[in-house]
């Protein structure tokens, strides 16, 4: 019942033709990725990229993980006009660990089938051209899924954890940061430790068979993910906050001090500041940008280290990609709230994007320039803080315009659409690659790389403007309503 | 003169149509009330006449204003209570009329915000915010803001859901008021009884089609309670009861 609902929660929102043929772009790009292997295996061995398709599946089980999060949200509010199987202990006799137990195995099983499967199928249906065994891709959907179990596992229990206390969840996040720390800077304890299912993988075909390896790495993956999962449902707590607590009115106190805005922007972007202060959502957008530049820092190493490839990553090409991964708070600020009580009044979509990517930009001004600053302070590279801090906002301005232009305010949903999606792609990967290749150009030249970057600059911020303006057209007649 | 003016509505849902050629006048004064079973199309209606929604086809006009080409300047004239209360999760019971005063630019906003948090005795919760407040204060926050710029039109969608019969009373009383100063309402409701007593003219539609429209007198016949009528109008004595 909860995977139809979570099908139906998905093709409500682009369709089911469009939401169908995600499975299929996965598929395609597994495909391609396959029968291009022979090139890639060029510059990289197979045993990298399985470490790093392994640790891709653990970071992707980690951020569909909050159950313990997700659960309390969806049972504090209905989305829209709509309620959720996990609310249904309030009306029927079952309990909250059954459903959250409900919700777990469904989102295991829709995210393998959405994404792992079909690039699975991509990797067989390249076996006849590129020779692969067919046990070896089993082997490695096997091994695929118990890390992104793991990760789905781990990030339960640390989301449970944070419900349940602070203290204790920041402790437990403290250990897992020193060990992958650790990794890092010693290579002790090795990925094979941290990640048993990457143990398993490393001793079956097509690397070294080590059958009693093998089985260790596998036994102790399922023992780690039963042993968090376990403990996750143990810990799990419903609390559903109703306080009595009386707030001090801070939308006139806001309305009356932020400067530059004035009318109905000046009104929306005052409650959008209430909003973030009272949901809490600020931290939640820090520490989002964390987990992506972890694994960012991560390839970063990998490449330097692990591939002793002399590439030269410095804070502009750190300022880019936190321009990319901004867009998340994008995503945070369009699930906040509702929006349904704005059909009530005389606002638009379009207004409310608008608004929106304006607040985008005062957060961009605080986390993302942090993120920056400290990128630049840590690499010793604080004479190139000024142009980093130049790319990073046009990069977040850009990526943010994007974002509203395709998505709108359903940013989560509209991009399991395709389309949108594909469109998506195109638009972040060519001035993402322009912008890497030339600040790994800087140090060896730095005229031609900064005429280079001011170029693309340039365009991004045309390409703004001409977006921006389509925001009015495109979004004119959505409603606020799911 | 027509305040609302729906002529030939037909709103299909991919193939399924909530709406077939609906027709609506209500005129100045009126206190309409449009009934139908569940699912028979009244708050898609409510949300075609108030700009939320565009119709597949046929054409609105609200005060003077095309809905369809302006549901802007729709919204700015008109107050609207929806059927499921939802107010902004996070903003207290003051900052929300004061949101709403701000967006519709109202004058002496405070003393607006103070009446109506008086009259539906929310002085006490305003500092509580929304997520916080139990149905029936969410109501009366809807409703406040519907009335709060005191507009000549009001679109209720179930306006005595979740009210205690205290304050059922005191909303018939101050609709009546609202409607004797020339207000206009347009009101969904199953609440037969009050509306039986508050409308004079009133539609009843089925099946997304409207089966009787037109003066509460000339539509009830002798004695006939506006229950009989509805009963009458949608065939729900055919219906069975529980054995």
């Amino acid at each position: 019942m909860m995977l139809k609902e979570e099908y139906r929660t998905h093709t409500t929102y682009s369709g089911k033709g469009r939401f169908l043929t995600f499975p299929f772009f996965v598929f395609f790009l597994s495909f391609s990725f396959a029968i291009t292997l022979d090139k890639t295996l060029e510059t990289m061995s197979l045993a990298d990229l399985a470490t790093f398709t392994h640790l891709s599946a653990f970071a992707y089980g980690l951020s569909v993980g909050t159950f313990g999060l997700m659960g309390r949200q969806y049972l504090e509010r209905r989305y829209g006009t709509s309620n959720y199987l996990v609310a249904m202990p309030y009306l029927l006799p079952l309990s909250f660990r059954t459903t959250f137990l409900g919700i777990f195995l469904r989102d295991a099983i829709f995210y393998v089938l959405l994404l792992l499967v079909p690039a699975t199928l991509g990797l067989l249906a390249s076996a006849p051209i590129m020779g692969f065994s067919v046990v070896s891709i089993f082997l490695f959907l096997v091994a695929a899924t118990l890390s992104f179990m793991l990760g789905m596992s781990l990030s339960f229990l640390a989301s449970v954890l944070f419900i349940r206390s602070t203290k204790v969840f920041l402790a437990f996040t403290a250990v897992l940061l020193a060990l992958f720390s650790a990794q890092a800077v010693f290579q002790y304890p090795g990925f094979e430790t941290l990640l048993p299912s990457l143990g398993f993988q490393m001793h079956v075909r097509p690397f070294a068979v080590d059958a009693e390896a093998a089985m260790l790495g596998i036994l102790v993956a399922l023992l780690l993910t039963s042993a968090m999962t376990a403990l996750s449902f143990y810990l799990v707590e419903v609390r559903v906050s109703i306080s009595s607590q009386s707030y001090p009115q801070k939308l006139p106190e806001y309305h009356s001090r932020i400067p530059i805005f004035s009318g109905l922007t000046l009104s929306l972007i005052s409650k959008e500041m209430v909003d973030l202060r009272r949901s809490g959502t600020v931290p939640k957008m820090f520490f989002s940008f964390v987990l992506p530049m972890l694994f960012l820092s991560l390839t970063v190493w990998f490449v330097n280290y692990g591939l002793a490839i002399p590439v030269g990553f410095n804070a502009v090409f750190y300022a880019a990609m936190v321009g990319f991964v901004g867009t998340l708070m994008y995503n945070w600020l369009n699930n906040i709230d509702l929006s349904e009580y704005y059909s009530f009044l005389p606002v638009t979509v379009p207004q409310l994007i608008k608004v929106r990517i304006r607040v985008f930009l005062l957060l961009t001004i605080g986390i993302s320039a942090f993120f920056v600053v400290a990128i630049s302070i840590l690499n010793g590279e604080t004479e190139l803080l000024w142009l980093a801090l130049v790319v990073m906002f046009v990069t977040s301005l850009y990526m943010v315009v994007v974002m509203a232009y395709l998505t709108g305010l359903k940013t989560n949903t509209f991009l399991f659409d395709t389309s949108v999606l594909a469109k998506f792609a195109v638009l972040s990967f060519l001035p993402d690659v322009c912008l890497t290749i030339l600040s790994f150009s800087l140090l060896s030249d730095w005229v031609a790389a900064s005429l280079g970057i001011a170029l693309v600059l340039g365009s991004m911020l045309v390409a703004t403007r001409i977006m921006y303006k389509g925001i009015e057209a495109r979004w004119a007649k959505a409603a606020f309503a799911s | 003169m027509a305040i609302i003016d729906a002529r030939d509505i037909v709103m299909d849902f991919g193939g399924m149509k909530a709406l077939n050629n609906v027709s609506i006048t209500v005129g100045k004064g009126d206190f309409f009330g449009f009934f139908g079973p569940n699912g028979a199309g009244k708050t898609t209606l409510i949300r075609i006449l108030t700009g939320q929604l565009e119709p597949t086809s046929g054409s609105v006009e609200v005060l003077g204003v095309d809905v369809v080409k302006d549901p802007l300047g729709v919204k700015r004239l008109i107050g609207i209570v929806p059927e499921v209360e939802s107010p902004p999760t996070y903003l207290t019971a003051y900052e929300y009329l004061f949101f709403v005063g701000k967006v519709r630019n109202l004058d002496k906003l405070d003393d607006k915000i103070e009446k109506w948090l008086n009259f539906f005795d929310l002085e006490s919760k305003k500092g509580t915010i929304c997520k916080d407040m139990s149905k029936g204060m969410r109501q009366k926050l809807m409703l406040a803001s519907a009335f709060i710029h005191e507009p000549e039109l009001l679109f209720l969608d179930e306006p005595f859901i979740n009210l205690d019969p205290i304050y059922q009373r005191l909303m018939r009383e101050y609709l009546g008021d609202y409607v004797s100063n020339g207000g206009t309402i347009f009101m969904a409701s199953h609440i037969l009884e009050i509306a039986e007593r508050l409308c004079n003219r009133l539609a009843i539609v089925n099946l997304g089609r409207v089966v009787a429209q037109g003066h509460k007198k000339d539509l009830l016949e002798a004695g006939e309670s506006l229950e009989r009528l509805f009963m009458r109008t949608v065939g729900g004595d055919s219906r069975r009861r529980i054995s």
